[in-house]
C-alpha cells in the first residue's frame, strides 16, 4: 500500500492545498499546502493532535470546505471549484459520512433514516437493499425503532448503513467511535474493516485513538496544517509512540 | 419530502402548537368577520369594526407565524444542514420547510373553521351589545366562506414560512458537525437593510403625516407609519436588547444572578428577540390605536370648542326675536349625497351636511374659513370641506338633483362633523333633519329663563359638547374593545409560544449552570431577570411606535393624547403573562437532574 499512486487508482487526491481562516492578523492557516492521495479500495486514518488540521483536511477532501488554494480531486472532478449543485449531487453519489455524533434524523426510524439519502437523491427506494445493508450491520431487528431506543453503538451502525446505502464512492469517517465505549468501538472498526475487504471500500477517517488507526491500512500524521509522517499497517503501539512524539 | 415532514411534526410538535393556535385564531376570526360583513349591509359602523379586526388579524397572523418559524428553524439549524450533508438540495430544504407550513395551514384550517362558528356568535353579541347590530341580528352562512377559510389559512402559513425558507435553504452541510446549532448571525446584513429601511419609512410617513391637513390621509398614514416603525424595531430588536440589557442589568448590580442574567441577555438573542417581537407589536397597535383615536376625539372637541360660541343649545328653530337672545344660529343636520367624477369614474357617496342661515351661522362658529365667504352662500352655492373654490358639485339632496358651486371652503372636519354647508333655502323642506339652534344670550339676561322660552330640550354649550364626544366615545370604545381584545390574544400566543420554545432550547445551559454551583431558584430567578428585560425592552419599543402614530396625527389633531392607562394595563398583563410562563418552563427544565441533562445534545 504505497502512497505514490497513478490516478487511476486514487479515490481522492489532494493537491497543495491551502486552507486559512480569518484575515489580517488574526489569520490562521489550518492547511499547509497539503498533498495526498487516498487510494480505491484502502482505509487511511488520519491522526495529530489538536488543531493540527486533520477535520479540516476530511472536510476539504470531502467538499465541505473549499480549500483557499489547491485542488481537491475526487475521479475527474474538482470539488474546490465545483457548484454548490454539483456538490449536492456529489453528496448524493459519491461521498458517504459518518460522525462522532451519529447525526441521524432523530424523528425517523433506523429504515426511513438509512432509506433518506435514496429519497432525496429521487431515486427508486427499495426496502429490500434498505433492510439488507440493516442487517449486515447487524440491526434486522431494529427497522422501526427511532435513534433515541437506539444504543449509541447501535445508531452509528445506523449511519453506517446509511452512509453505504448510496454505494459511495468514499466514505469520510469523523472521530466515527469517539462517543462510543471500547466493546461498542470493536464492533464498529470491525464493520468498517470488512467494508474494506470485503467490497473494496475506500474510508477516510480522523481520530485520536490509537486503536482506531491501527485497524485501518495507513496511518498519516499531520502537525501544524502539514502531513509530517506516514505509517502503513501499524501496531497500536507504535501509533501511539508516534503520536505521543508529535504532541511532545 | 412530505413524509419527512409529517414525521417531524409528530416529533415536534411542541415547536408548532402556537403557529397552529395562531393560524386557527386567524381563519375563525376572518371567517366569522367576513360572515358578519356579509349580512350586514346597511350597518356601517359594524363593518367598519369588522374591517379592522380582519386586517389586524391577518396581520398578526402573519407576523406570529413567520417570528414562530424563524426561530424555530434557527433550532433546528443542525437537522437541515445534517439533510444537506446527505445530498440534500436547497430546494429540498425549502420544500421541506413549505410543506411542514402547509401541514400546520390545514391543521390551523380544520380547527379554525368550526372556532369561526363559536367566534360567529361572540362577535355578533359583543357588537349587538355595543349597539352596532340589532338585536335580532344573525349572520348568514355562505358555502363559499369554507374556500376563503382554506386559502387564508394556508396562505397565512406560506406566507409565514416564506422568508425563513429561504434563509434555511442558505445552511451549509458543514454546520452538521458544528457542536452547537446556534452558529448562524442573528443580524444578517439583510436583517439590517430591512430594519433601518423600515425604520427610516415610519418616520418619513410620520413627518408626511404631520403635514397633511385633512384627517381622512392623516389617519391612515399615521397608522402606518407605526406598523413600519414596530416592523422596523422588531427587526433590530436583536440590536436593542442587549443595550437595553446593559442599561437595566446595570441597575440589577453586581449580583451573581444579575451578572449571569446579563451575559445570557447577550448570548440569548434570538431567543429574546422573539419574546420581545410580539409584545412590541401588542403595545404598538394597541397603543397606537387608543392613542390615534383619543387623540381624534380630543381633537373634535378642542375643534368644537373652538368653533362654536353660544351659551345654549335648543332642540328646534329659535325666532331671531326671542327675548334675551342676541344671536341664534338654527341648523338642520341632514344626509346629502355627492357625486364626484373621478378621471372617468363617477362615484357617489353620502355625506353629512348642515343646511344653515349663513348669516346667523357665522356668528355661532368662529372657525375661520380655509377660502371663499360666508357672504357669497346664497342660492345655489354650497360650503364645503376640502373643496377646490369656484368649482361645481353634483348632490343629491331630498329628491332633487342639485350643482351649487362652492364659494367657500371649510377647515377639514375631524370624527363626522359636517363636511357640507349649504343655504338654508336651497333644501326642500322634508329633507331637513331635526333642527337645532346654537343661542347666544343678551348681556344681562338669565339664562335658565331664556332656556324655558325656547324648544326643548335645552342644553349648556358645555353639556351639548360632551354629548357629541360621548357619542363619538362610544364608537371608539367599540373598535378599541373588539381590536384590543384581538391583538391581546394574539400577543399571548407569541409571547408564550416564544418563552416555551426557548426554556425547551435551554435545559442543557440551566443543567450546566447548576453543575457550576447555580441552584435551582438561582436559575428560576436568572430566567425572570431575563424576561423582565425582555418585557420592558418590548414595552418601550412598542411605545416609540405607538409614539409615531400620535405624532402623526397630532399635526391634523392639533392635539395628542397618549393613553397611560392602556399602557399601565398592558404593562402590567406582559409582566405577568411574561413572569409566569418564564418561571413555569424554567422550573420544569430545571426538574431533572443536572447531570443527566448536561451530556444530551438538543
Amino acid at each position: 500500500m504505497d502512497m505514490l499512486q497513478t490516478q487511476a487508482d486514487t479515490a481522492v487526491e489532494l493537491r497543495d492545498v491551502v486552507r486559512e481562516y480569518g484575515s489580517g492578523q488574526a489569520r490562521v492557516r489550518a492547511l499547509d499546502g497539503v498533498g495526498i492521495g487516498f487510494a480505491r479500495g484502502t482505509w487511511t486514518a488520519v491522526m495529530g493532535p489538536s488543531g493540527s488540521g486533520k477535520s479540516t483536511l476530511l472536510h476539504c477532501a470531502a467538499g465541505l470546505e473549499r480549500p483557499t488554494s489547491g485542488q481537491v480531486l475526487l475521479g475527474d472532478r474538482d470539488l474546490a471549484a465545483a457548484s454548490e449543485r454539483d456538490l449536492t449531487e456529489l453528496r448524493r453519489k459519491d461521498i458517504g459520512f459518518v460522525f462522532q455524533s451519529f447525526n441521524l434524523v432523530s424523528s425517523l426510524t433506523a429504515e426511513q433514516n438509512v432509506a433518506l439519502p435514496l429519497r432525496l437523491a429521487g431515486s427508486k427506494v427499495s426496502m429490500t437493499d434498505v433492510r439488507a445493508i440493516l442487517t449486515t450491520v447487524g440491526l434486522g431487528d431494529r427497522l422501526g425503532h427511532r435513534p433515541r431506543e437506539l444504543s449509541g453503538g447501535q445508531q452509528q451502525r445506523v449511519a453506517i448503513a446509511r452512509a453505504m446505502i448510496t454505494r459511495p464512492a468514499v466514505l469520510f469517517a469523523d472521530e466515527p467511535t469517539g462517543a462510543l465505549d471500547s466493546g461498542a468501538a470493536r464492533t464498529v472498526l470491525g464493520l468498517l474493516r470488512s467494508m474494506v475487504d470485503d467490497a473494496q471500500q475506500t474510508i477516510v477517517m480522523v481520530t485520536h485513538d490509537p486503536a482506531a488507526a491501527a485497524r485501518a491500512d495507513s496511518v498519516v500524521f499531520l502537525r501544524d496544517g502539514r502531513i509530517v509522517d506516514r505509517l502503513v499497517r501499524p501496531s497500536v503501539r507504535e501509533v501511539a509512540d508516534r503520536l505521543a512524539a508529535l504532541e511532545a | 419530502m412530505f413524509s419527512l415532514s409529517i414525521a417531524t411534526f409528530r416529533e415536534r410538535w411542541q415547536l408548532f402548537v402556537g403557529a397552529i393556535l395562531t393560524v386557527t385564531l386567524g381563519v375563525a376570526i376572518v371567517q366569522s368577520s367576513l360572515l358578519i360583513v356579509a349580512s350586514a349591509g346597511g350597518y356601517g359602523e359594524a363593518i367598519a369594526i369588522l374591517g379592522l379586526a380582519l386586517g389586524v388579524s391577518a396581520f398578526l397572523a402573519i407576523f406570529i407565524v413567520s417570528s414562530t418559524f424563524a426561530f424555530t428553524i434557527a433550532q433546528r439549524r443542525r437537522d437541515l444542514a445534517l439533510l444537506r450533508l446527505i445530498g440534500g438540495s436547497r430546494g429540498q430544504v425549502r420544500r421541506l420547510l413549505l410543506s411542514e407550513a402547509l401541514l400546520l395551514g390545514v391543521l390551523g384550517t380544520v380547527l379554525g373553521i368550526p372556532a369561526g362558528q363559536i367566534v360567529l356568535s361572540a362577535q355578533t353579541a359583543l357588537l349587538e351589545n355595543l349597539g352596532f347590530l340589532p338585536a335580532s341580528f344573525s349572520a348568514a352562512w355562505h358555502g363559499w366562506i369554507l374556500w376563503v377559510s382554506l386559502g387564508l389559512g394556508i396562505g397565512v402559513a406560506q406566507a409565514g414560512v416564506l422568508a425563513a425558507s429561504r434563509r434555511a435553504a442558505r445552511v451549509r452541510p458543514l454546520e452538521a458537525l458544528r457542536e452547537t446549532g446556534a452558529g448562524a448571525k442573528v443580524m444578517t446584513v439583510s436583517r439590517w437593510i430591512l430594519g433601518i429601511l423600515l425604520v427610516v419609512t415610519g418616520l418619513t410617513l410620520m413627518l408626511v403625516s404631520t403635514a397633511v391637513s385633512n384627517p381622512n390621509g392623516a389617519i391612515p398614514l399615521s397608522i402606518n407609519a407605526m406598523v413600519a416603525l414596530a416592523l422596523g424595531l422588531s427587526a433590530l430588536s436583536p440590536v436593542i436588547v442587549p443595550l437595553i440589557g446593559r442599561l437595566t442589568g446595570t441597575l440589577a448590580g453586581s449580583s451573581t444572578i444579575g451578572r449571569l442574567a446579563r451575559a445570557n441577555l447577550r448570548d440569548g438573542i434570538r431567543r429574546n428577540s422573539s419574546t420581545a417581537a410580539p409584545l412590541l407589536i401588542l403595545v404598538a397597535l394597541l397603543i397606537g390605536l387608543a392613542g390615534t383615536f383619543a387623540t381624534l376625539s380630543q381633537g373634535a372637541h378642542d375643534q368644537l370648542t373652538d368653533d362654536v360660541r353660544g351659551d345654549l343649545v335648543a332642540a328646534g328653530p329659535v325666532a331671531p326675536l326671542t327675548p334675551g337672545v342676541a344671536t341664534a344660529s338654527t341648523e338642520y343636520p341632514l344626509m346629502i349625497k355627492v357625486t364626484s367624477v373621478n378621471q372617468g369614474d363617477t362615484e357617489t357617496d353620502e355625506f353629512p351636511a348642515l343646511a344653515v342661515d349663513p348669516a346667523t351661522y357665522q356668528q355661532a362658529h368662529q372657525l375661520p374659513l380655509i377660502a371663499g365667504s360666508y357672504a357669497d352662500l346664497h342660492g345655489p352655492t354650497v360650503a364645503a370641506a376640502g373643496g377646490k373654490l369656484g368649482s361645481t358639485v353634483r348632490i343629491h339632496v331630498g329628491d332633487q338633483d342639485l350643482n351649487p358651486r362652492v364659494v367657500a371652503v371649510l377647515p377639514p372636519t375631524l370624527n363626522g362633523g359636517p363636511e357640507y354647508l349649504l343655504p338654508r333655502d336651497l333644501v326642500p323642506p322634508a329633507a331637513l333633519g331635526p333642527a337645532q339652534s346654537i343661542v347666544r344670550l343678551q348681556p344681562g339676561a338669565d339664562p335658565a329663563a331664556v332656556a324655558r322660552s325656547l324648544p326643548q330640550p335645552v342644553l349648556t354649550l358645555d353639556e351639548w359638547i360632551a354629548q357629541s364626544d360621548s357619542a363619538q366615545d362610544s364608537l371608539n370604545a367599540g373598535v378599541m374593545k373588539v381590536v384590543m381584545g384581538l391583538a391581546a390574544l394574539y400577543a399571548v400566543i407569541g409571547v408564550v409560544n416564544a418563552v416555551v420554545i426557548a426554556a425547551g432550547e435551554r435545559r442543557r445551559e440551566f443543567a450546566v449552570a447548576r453543575l457550576t454551583g447555580f441552584t435551582r431558584n438561582q436559575i428560576i430567578g436568572t430566567a425572570l431577570l431575563e424576561s423582565t428585560v425582555v418585557t420592558v425592552t418590548g414595552l418601550l419599543l412598542g411605545w416609540l411606535s405607538a409614539m409615531a402614530a400620535l405624532i402623526g396625527i397630532s399635526g391634523v389633531a392639533g392635539t395628542m393624547v397618549i393613553p397611560w392607562g392602556a399602557f399601565w394595563l398592558t404593562a402590567l398583563g406582559a409582566f405577568l403573562v411574561v413572569g409566569a410562563t418564564s418561571v413555569w418552563t424554567s422550573r420544569s427544565a430545571t426538574r431533572a437532574t443536572p447531570i443527566s441533562l448536561a451530556g444530551t445534545r438538543e
